[in-house]
């Protein structure tokens, strides 16, 4: 079991011994070597965002196929499990539109940095022991703040589409991604002043020798699900997408791959937030018997899971309820909550 | 990004013959398919993913578009074959399904929604309105079959045709897709 | 709260003809300040196949297919106005069991035509999954339909002077079916919806219909009960057997969407029971006639006739004239649905670009209907 809990951390290290060994034969420094392991880790991040994303869009059929009563897609591959790599196929083939009065280049550029944003937050997740690719001493701070870009593409594509629809989601996303940080870093808050410290590892660290966080902080385990559904885009908040009132919102002019990167991209915001979600909470990844990455990704699939039952089963809120729910119920609620927690933890230190 | 093939039908002449007498050293694609070897082109790989891919635009007319709903509903169940994710907006979609009348009035709208599908595109005609103008063909209002606005490659008739026959003929899509020399599609095709 | 000093600039935004909600092909072309409505203007025409000229160059028999297609989720409630009107010029006698089994089709496809109503209205306010249970329950409606009359939709099961074919096994079996599944699916249905915050936010309060509005603008039918009238046509004013069953009328009083959904909802109820009842009077009447005398080749006499129902959506009449020919002189449609939508353009201004799609939804009105 040892062997398959630092598979991956044994691998890297391989990887650094071959650069070494590589750099002396070559002559050149080794301190180069770190330099070429980001390039490693930076294409173990790639593959973790895009066997996520193509893992989760068959995933999120099935499951709406078992709430609603049906099987879903089941036939390409062993109960179709496949059929993402036919969807893959063809969206690469499709022709690139883009609208005539549209900005050519920012309509480009919002669909490839789609993907930036969750790939800058992957790089500080801690993924099992001893990996994390970037240890960083304020890892929730760091998230946080790479999370919050990742609206902007969104706007930029509703912004340069040359489209009503679109610019009605576009604004929609600025809306709800403001609006929506606020009760986020109030939860992120809390956590962080019962367990002290802003690196992610060591929360994870404070939970193995205490208890998870979710039994200290229930309330902002709630409200944290909440503001990550706010935030990723995802129903009830899936007004920017808007679909029955407005074509596919922001989304209306992009087809083909671009509309394949921001497909995509929504499944690895999702994937961040629920990392994000069972590192503060549910104990990282830790537990017994299995190796630490598969119990991080059991955990991550058990919140996604619930992330794409909550989608199709609510329906969609209004825009100013939107507004009114985060600002006159949530932050009033977090607030109270840092409060409590606050004086908790000075009774008891 | 996109990747330019000419996706048309009918298109190249047959198959080649089979050569009973090959004395080639070289073996066909069959042949080395039958070894277990896969040749292909990526013609033939994108008409592959495409078939598994087919995305259908929202674009209920009249009757027929209920029936269409309810080949998407739990009873006969569309997305088994992966085709269930209608899209709203023209840009995304692959298969335009004219399920119900085409109107003079609604002619121009179609053939606008048309031309806004990125090419590969298809047409599947639903319901006798669509191929020929149904029971409503010498109306003053009516356009006789939505070949005469857009060119439809799969005809499913029926009024309303069951859902059955929209699922049938969606995978009739698919073997046209891939088997495009042939001219008219045979009924057991996997 | 206004703020005056900020400049906000009006713009149109055009919902249609191509709709994600499936009611069809509706257009509003809507001004918008920011997310609210200032002024809406519904176009409609997109559907209009010539349906009531058609007729005047079929014979009757020819044109009663046609008639399916109006309010085509519930095919067999439009053949009945059209068959009632010819019977009155041609002074028919209409045999009990055929009156019965008219009653009992009409009943079944209700269900099937409320269940649509509900689960798209649903659907249209996020919930996709929420639809797929009503259509669960209208294919076992469609089931009895298919074993009936052998179509699943657009029957065109009533004919003049009776019915088309006899109700048999299957259906008995298929209805037994319907019967045993539809109330455990209310109550589910019930504990999904009703108490959702986010359903109940996004509909109560709004799209609010006066009484005096709703009798003004002549919406009928559900939508007319949402609002505190009570005028039920199968109860006041009755055709066929309808006056031999008793059955509620629900009302609410908030005309919101709210009440709208709720009225439908309890109206799910009453069509169950009436079914029921119906299918028990039916079984008294086996081996009854389900045809009257009606000469093969129809030449209804000179005349004027004008029948009205009430189907799913709302009162729907049909006035026949004839001139003693094979062909009708002319047929008109009085459509529920064309007379529910021109509440819109004073009913949607004031409200955000969501509640659009809820007014929509609430009315459940059917394309086929608005533009025939």
């Amino acid at each position: 079991m040892e062997f398959v809990n630092n598979i991956f951390v044994n691998i890297a290290d391989l990887c650094r011994a071959l650069f070494v060994w590589l750099l002396n034969l070559l002559g050149l420094p080794v301190g180069l070597a770190e330099v070429a392991m980001v390039a490693v880790y930076w294409l173990g991040i790639v593959i973790v965002c895009v066997f996520c994303a193509l893992f989760y869009v068959i995933w999120e059929r099935k499951l709406a196929g078992y709430i609603q009563r049906r099987p879903g897609p089941n036939r390409l591959g062993p109960n179709g499990w496949f059929h993402t790599v036919g969807d893959a196929i063809k969206l690469v083939m499709k022709e690139d539109i883009v609208p005539d009065g549209a900005d050519k280049n920012v309509h480009l550029l919002a669909a490839l940095l789609a993907f930036v944003p969750p790939m800058l937050a992957l790089a500080a997740m801690p993924f099992g022991e001893g990996m994390t690719a970037l240890d960083l001493e304020l890892g929730v701070v760091y998230i946080m703040a790479v999370t919050t870009l990742a609206s902007l593409p969104v706007l930029c594509a509703g912004y340069a589409s040359n489209n009503k629809f679109a610019m009605m989601g576009a604004m929609r996303v600025v809306n709800q991604a403001i609006s929506y940080e606020v009760p986020q870093a109030l939860c992120i808050l809390s956590v962080i002043m019962v367990a002290g410290t802003f690196n992610l590892n060591q929360i994870i660290d404070w939970q193995t020798g205490n208890i998870w966080l979710v039994c200290l902080q229930p309330v902002a385990f709630v409200v944290y699900l909440i503001t990550a559904l706010a935030e990723c885009n995802r129903a009830p908040f899936d007004l920017p997408e808007g679909e029955s009132e407005l074509t596919a919102g922001v989304f209306t002019e992009y087809s083909g791959m671009r509309y394949a990167l921001f497909y995509l991209a929504e499944y690895c915001n999702m994937f961040v937030a629920a990392g994000l979600a069972t590192t503060l909470f549910l104990g990282g990844f830790t537990g017994p018997f299995l190796p630490g990455w598969v119990w991080f990704l059991l955990k991550t699939f058990v919140i996604m899971s619930f992330f794409i039952w909550v989608r199709w089963s609510f329906p969609r809120i209004r825009a100013d309820h939107v507004l009114t729910f985060c600002w006159k119920v949530l932050v009033p609620l977090m607030l109270a909550n840092v409060l409590v927690t606050g004086v908790v933890v000075y009774l008891l230190a | 990004m996109a990747l330019k093939t000419n996706v048309r039908f009918p298109q190249r002449g047959g198959m080649p013959e089979g050569d009973p007498n090959n004395s080639h050293d070289l073996l066909t694609q069959e042949e080395l398919e039958k070894r277990g070897i896969l040749l292909t082109s990526l013609d033939k790989l994108f008409r592959w993913g495409t078939g598994w891919s087919l995305w259908p635009l929202q674009f209920g007319l009249a009757c027929c578009a209920i029936e269409m709903i309810c080949t998407t509903q739990s009873r006969f169940d569309m997305s088994r074959f992966g085709y269930e994710v209608f899209r709203n907006s023209p840009r995304q979609a692959d298969v335009m399904i004219v399920a119900g009348t085409i109107t003079e009035k609604m002619r121009p709208a179609v053939e606008l929604l048309y031309h806004q599908m990125p090419e590969p595109k298809w047409v599947i005609a639903m319901g006798s309105c669509a191929i020929s103008g149904g029971p409503f063909v010498d109306s003053y209002s009516v356009v006789a079959g939505a070949d005469k606005v857009v060119p439809v490659d799969v005809y499913v008739p029926g009024c309303p045709p069951r859902p059955e026959a929209l699922i049938d003929g969606m995978l009739q899509l698919k073997a046209k897709l891939l088997h495009p020399e042939r001219q008219q599609v045979v009924r057991d095709v996997k | 709260m206004q703020n005056l000093n900020v400049n906000s600039e009006r713009y149109t935004l055009n919902m249609g003809p191509q709709h994600p909600s499936t009611h069809g092909v509706l257009r509003i072309v809507a001004d918008f300040d920011g997310e609210t409505c200032v002024s809406a203007d519904p176009q409609i025409g997109y559907l209009h196949r010539g349906m009531e000229k058609l007729l005047e160059s079929r014979t009757y028999v020819q044109g009663m297919p046609y008639t399916d297609r109006l309010d085509y989720l519930a095919g067999v409630n439009n053949n009945l106005p059209y068959a009632l009107a010819v019977e009155k010029l041609l002074g028919v006698e209409i045999p009990e069991r055929a009156s019965l089994l008219r009653m009992l089709s009409c009943e079944i496809m209700r269900l099937a035509s409320y269940m649509v109503g509900i689960g798209i209205y649903i659907m249209d306010l996020g919930a996709v999954s929420a639809v797929f249970y009503p259509y669960q329950q209208r294919e076992y409606a469609l089931e009895v339909m298919s074993a009936l009359c052998g179509a699943r939709m657009t029957q065109g099961y009533i004919r003049f002077g009776g019915v088309q074919a006899d109700w048999n096994e299957q259906c008995d079996a298929a209805l037994q079916k319907l019967l045993d599944e539809f109330p455990p699916f209310l109550e589910m249905y019930h504990k999904l919806v009703d108490e959702n915050e986010i359903f109940l936010h996004r509909t109560k309060g709004v799209g609010v219909v006066t009484a005096e509005q709703a009798k003004a603008y002549g919406l009928t039918g559900a939508n007319l009960r949402a609002s505190g009238v009570s005028y039920d046509l199968r109860r006041d004013a009755p055709y066929c057997l309808y006056d031999r069953f008793k059955f509620k009328v629900p009302v609410q009083q908030a005309g919101d969407c709210h009440a709208r959904y709720v009225q439908r909802m309890e109206e799910c109820e009453v069509i169950y029971q009436l079914i029921k009842d119906i299918y028990a009077a039916l079984k008294e009447t086996e081996g009854g006639e389900i045809m009257g005398k009606v000469p093969k080749v129809l030449r209804v006499p000179a005349g004027e006739a004008y029948a009205q129902t009430e189907n799913p959506k709302g009162i729907m009449g049909c006035m026949v004239a004839s001139d003693g020919k094979t062909n009708p002189l002319r047929v008109h449609f009085r459509r529920p649905s064309f007379d529910n939508i021109a509440i819109y353009s004073e009913l949607m201004p004031g409200h955000k670009m969501a509640d659009l799609v809820t007014i929509i939804a609430s009315f459940d009105i059917v394309l086929g209907e608005i533009d025939a």
